[in-house]
């Protein structure tokens, strides 16, 4: 079977217990840098958290140097000016009169050679951006508690736990990566921050309701470890995730490069940043961060430590990937046979009727 | 009949969903467009000091009274804690509209000196202001001051107030509080009178509260002035002084001063007078003294404000920003809807045709809501729909997979089909929960943008579980039976294991439905 079919059939054989080790050792250089990068450059703020004015106009050929000229003459020369998409130019000052705004503003209509009304204006006192932040830290703080009561009552609390290590895991590199390159950070990137929060979520729960579904592996023949199940699930689950992941994926990258990129539009380029970033790390984490989490929590209960001694006692290889019953073989299990072909765990054949345990346990 | 069982709900669905897009249509509703879409106008107002939630309420109602004189169609003025959060979309004189939210109008009352008529035929060489459409004669307060004729274009004064004063009021400078100053009396836009008055006696923090009231000679308006020498104490005082005709107040009337608008200059009759016992006559009618009551009632700002943020938005930065958000939401969709259908063939084209069901409805309630609740979509909202595309599309890659390994496992395609909705529908229950809390948490705990993308995401999330129950099941379950479709290939799925299938066919034939 070639490899693509094998993942289209849910039976890829990669072992993701060595790719855990390398995947955390990645998020860890990542998050490294991340904060490094937020404790010495800091963060690139817009004025909705700085304060001050910010002008847009459109304008067919903006030159940077002829908006300092005039600016100059009304005593902004130091504004900071930048052409944004192909045809838009943007200025931002410290905080001033409204006098002085229009000022301002007229000149800039001349500089575009465009009436003064066509020059968009926002003004921030200093406070605002304060309340801003204090609002969504605030929002974040309650969603993490309340999804992890929620995930605790449908799943469990370690797995919960996992996925909010791992939603803290894309928060943090997220914010490195507008750190590192010094995007802007506007209230349109708060947003984005927050609905990378639930996307992860998403992807953490797609993964953890299989782990679930081949728990009882671990415990029925003592066949595996919890590691080694979980990893059989990852497999089994990739191509799940990674089409989810795609699926999300397409709408904002269409935002990206054709709102943003071809049709200059400013706002959703501070949007469509963010969330790429955020929904390309989030899918990494459900799987290189939240399952070995998981794994590394269950393993020190007492019930499945128990287990993996038993295993490793028995010469079973417990950090490699597990041979697994196969699908129609469910009463003589051979485990040489079974190393050759890793196939589904689910023992859903002719010969066992639908299995309601697992009807209950969902519901 | 056993067999339609179960295609209710899709049939539902559908006919919602086209219902929906049908009424919409017919009922010409449309999505109101945010201010980042359509340019306007947009304040957040932060109040000095402490508030209570009745004075902010007041600020409230006077601010619309403001900006309704600007006449503007449905301003959104909304509380977000303790600011008042000012929307005027689609506003043509940004910086006008911009300069009246912010003032803090003080209500003042000054002695009249002297009154200056309208000469009705004066006209003005440039261009005026447009003739309001009822040219009625006003008649004034026959006790009070002269009685105003029509006037249908604006006339030029006597006494050098700037033309069109009435719509754009006049400067802090013009109105000089503590001096003399000649200011406009305005009856719907229009001038009616103009008076030279004094320096302030007393302001609108001396009154308590007023009432019109029917009597037996019409209505009248009463103001209460609070105790005191601050209240009733200021007003006796000035009262004495107007009553005597003394210097400071010759005409012997009080002017109402508003915003720099003298709303009325009744005469005084009396030396002195009782708190609430105070009462200003003259031929209104019932709007007229309700309009004064409640500009004595109201007037001032209870509190004075700071602006905290202030936007003007041109229309073509606005146009174009919403040019290129449904662009690049309609090639986001094009190329997911290839992905899918790619990927899952029929099952993918299903998926599609979910959202298109989603999209109707998300269309309607967006537009129901824009045309009748006032809410605005801006760009963060339809950030969020283009989002929810990808958690629509999610639950049927959920619902797809597990089929698929289902299937793989040895099911025969139509038992996978509900066996395996169940544990699919419960990964997607979880996923999207999880997804509403958040929007309901952001929803309730943040100001701005954030709130609006909220809504919307939560919205979507909603009828991604509506449609993926009702929809979903009912249509995969039908092309897994169709004889033209029910195809593995065509359906995007591996083929069926042909042994185990007849053997479990026979044992949960059953079962299984």
């Amino acid at each position: 079977m070639s490899w693509l079919t094998r993942l289209n059939r849910g039976e890829t054989r990669i072992d993701f217990i060595k790719w855990w080790r390398r995947g955390l050792i990645l998020s860890a250089v990542l998050i490294v840098i991340s904060l490094g990068s937020l404790f010495t450059r800091g963060l690139n703020l817009g004025i909705d958290f700085k304060g001050g004015v910010s002008y847009e106009v459109s304008m067919s050929n903006p030159s940077v140097s002829a908006a300092r000229t005039a600016l100059d003459g009304v005593g902004e020369g130091q504004a900071k000016i930048q052409i944004v998409g192909t045809d838009i130019l943007r200025v931002q000052t410290a905080e001033s009169t409204p006098e002085h705004t229009a000022e301002v503003r007229q000149t800039l209509g001349q500089v575009a050679g465009t009436d003064a009304s066509n020059v968009s204006v926002s003004s921030v006192g200093a406070s605002w951006g304060g309340d801003i932040t204090r609002s969504a830290i605030r929002a974040l703080i309650f969603f993490f508690i309340a999804i992890l009561i929620y995930l605790s009552i449908r799943l469990e609390l370690r797995m919960a736990i996992a996925a909010i290590v791992a939603v803290l895991h894309d928060v943090l590199i997220s914010v490195g990566v507008y750190s590192v390159f010094q995007f802007e950070v506007t209230p349109g990137t708060v947003i984005a921050f927050l609905t990378i929060l639930g996307y992860s979520i998403y992807d953490t729960i797609v993964v953890d309701d299989k782990i679930k579904e081949n728990e009882r592996l671990v415990g029925l023949s003592g066949r595996m470890t919890y590691s080694q199940m979980t990893s059989l699930s990852m497999n089994q689950v990739l191509l799940r995730s990674l089409n989810t992941t795609v699926v999300s994926l397409l709408p904002v990258i269409s935002l990206l490069v054709v709102g943003a990129g071809i049709m200059g539009a400013v706002t959703l380029e501070e949007f469509s940043i963010a969330l790429t970033v955020g929904l390309t790390v989030g899918a990494y984490s459900s799987i290189f961060v939240a399952a070995p989490v998981l794994v590394f929590l269950k393993e020190r209960q007492a019930k499945f430590r128990a287990i993996r001694e038993r295993l490793a006692s028995q010469g079973v290889a417990v950090d490699r990937p597990a041979p697994v019953p196969s699908a129609s073989d469910e009463d003589t299990p051979d485990a040489a046979n079974a190393a050759t072909e890793v196939s589904s765990a689910r023992t859903a054949t002719g010969v066992i009727p639908p299995r309601p345990r697992k009807k209950t346990r969902k519901r | 009949m056993r067999r339609l069982r179960g295609y209710g709900s899709l049939v539902a669905v559908v006919v919602i969903a086209a219902g929906a897009l049908l009424y919409t249509l017919v009922a010409g509703n449309k999505p109101l467009l945010g201010l980042d879409l359509q340019g306007g106008v947009s304040v957040v107002l932060k109040p000095k000091e402490a508030v209570d939630n009745a004075t902010i309420d007041q600020a409230i109602a006077i601010i619309r009274q403001r900006i309704d004189a600007l006449g503007v169609a449905e301003p959104e003025i909304t509380r977000q804690g303790d600011n008042i959060l000012i929307q005027i979309p689609g506003v043509k004189d940004k910086d006008r509209a911009l300069d009246l939210v912010g003032q803090t109008a003080e209500m003042q009352f000054r002695p009249v000196l002297a009154n200056i008529a309208v000469d009705p035929t004066a006209t003005t060489t440039t261009t005026t202001t447009a003739a309001p459409t009822d040219q009625t004669t006003i008649a004034g307060e026959t006790t009070t001051t002269t009685v105003a004729s029509t006037t249908t274009t604006t006339a030029a004064l006597v006494g050098g107030l700037p033309e069109g004063v009435c719509r754009t009021g006049l400067d802090a400078e013009q109105i000089n509080k503590d001096g003399q100053a000649i200011l406009p009396q305005c009856k719907s836009g229009v001038l009616v009178a103009s008076y030279s008055v004094g320096p302030t006696a007393l302001t609108g923090s001396s009154l308590d509260t007023a009432r019109a009231t029917l009597g037996d000679n019409g209505w009248t308006v009463n103001p209460v002035f609070k105790d005191g020498a601050d209240g009733i104490g200021a007003f006796n005082s000035v009262a004495a002084t107007c009553y005597a005709k003394a210097t400071t107040c010759p005409t012997g009337q009080l002017a109402i001063v508003l915003d720099g608008r003298v709303l009325s200059a009744p005469m005084i009759n009396q030396a002195s007078f009782q708190a609430d016992l105070i009462e200003i006559s003259g031929n209104f009618t019932e709007r007229e003294a309700k309009d004064l009551a409640t500009a004595l009632k109201y007037g001032a700002l209870p509190v004075e404000f700071e602006m905290q943020q202030a936007q003007i938005v041109s229309a073509t930065l606005g146009r174009d920003a919403l040019h290129a958000g449904l662009i690049a939401g309609l090639v986001g969709l094009i190329a997911v809807a290839l992905y899918m259908i790619a990927f899952y063939r029929v099952l993918g084209g299903l998926a599609v045709l979910k959202l298109a069901i989603e999209g109707a409805l998300l269309w309607s309630v967006i537009s129901w809501l824009g045309t009748n609740n006032g809410l605005a979509l801006t760009l963060a909202g339809i950030t969020g729909i283009i989002v929810s595309i990808g958690v629509s599309l999610d639950s049927n890659v959920v619902y797809y997979e597990h089929l698929k390994e289902d299937i793989v496992n040895g099911r025969s395609i139509r038992s996978a089909t509900d066996h395996s909705f169940v544990s699919a529908f419960s990964t997607i229950v979880k996923a999207d929960v999880a997804s509403l809390i958040g929007a309901a948490l952001l929803w309730w705990l943040t100001v701005g943008p954030v709130r609006g993308f909220a809504f919307y995401l939560g919205l979507s999330t909603a009828l991604d579980l509506l449609t993926s129950w009702a929809y979903m099941r009912p249509v995969v379950r039908l092309a897994t039976r169709s004889r033209l479709v029910g195809r593995s290939s065509l359906l995007g799925l591996p083929p069926e294991k042909v042994q185990e299938r007849s053997r479990r066919e026979r044992s949960t034939e059953g079962a299984s439905r």
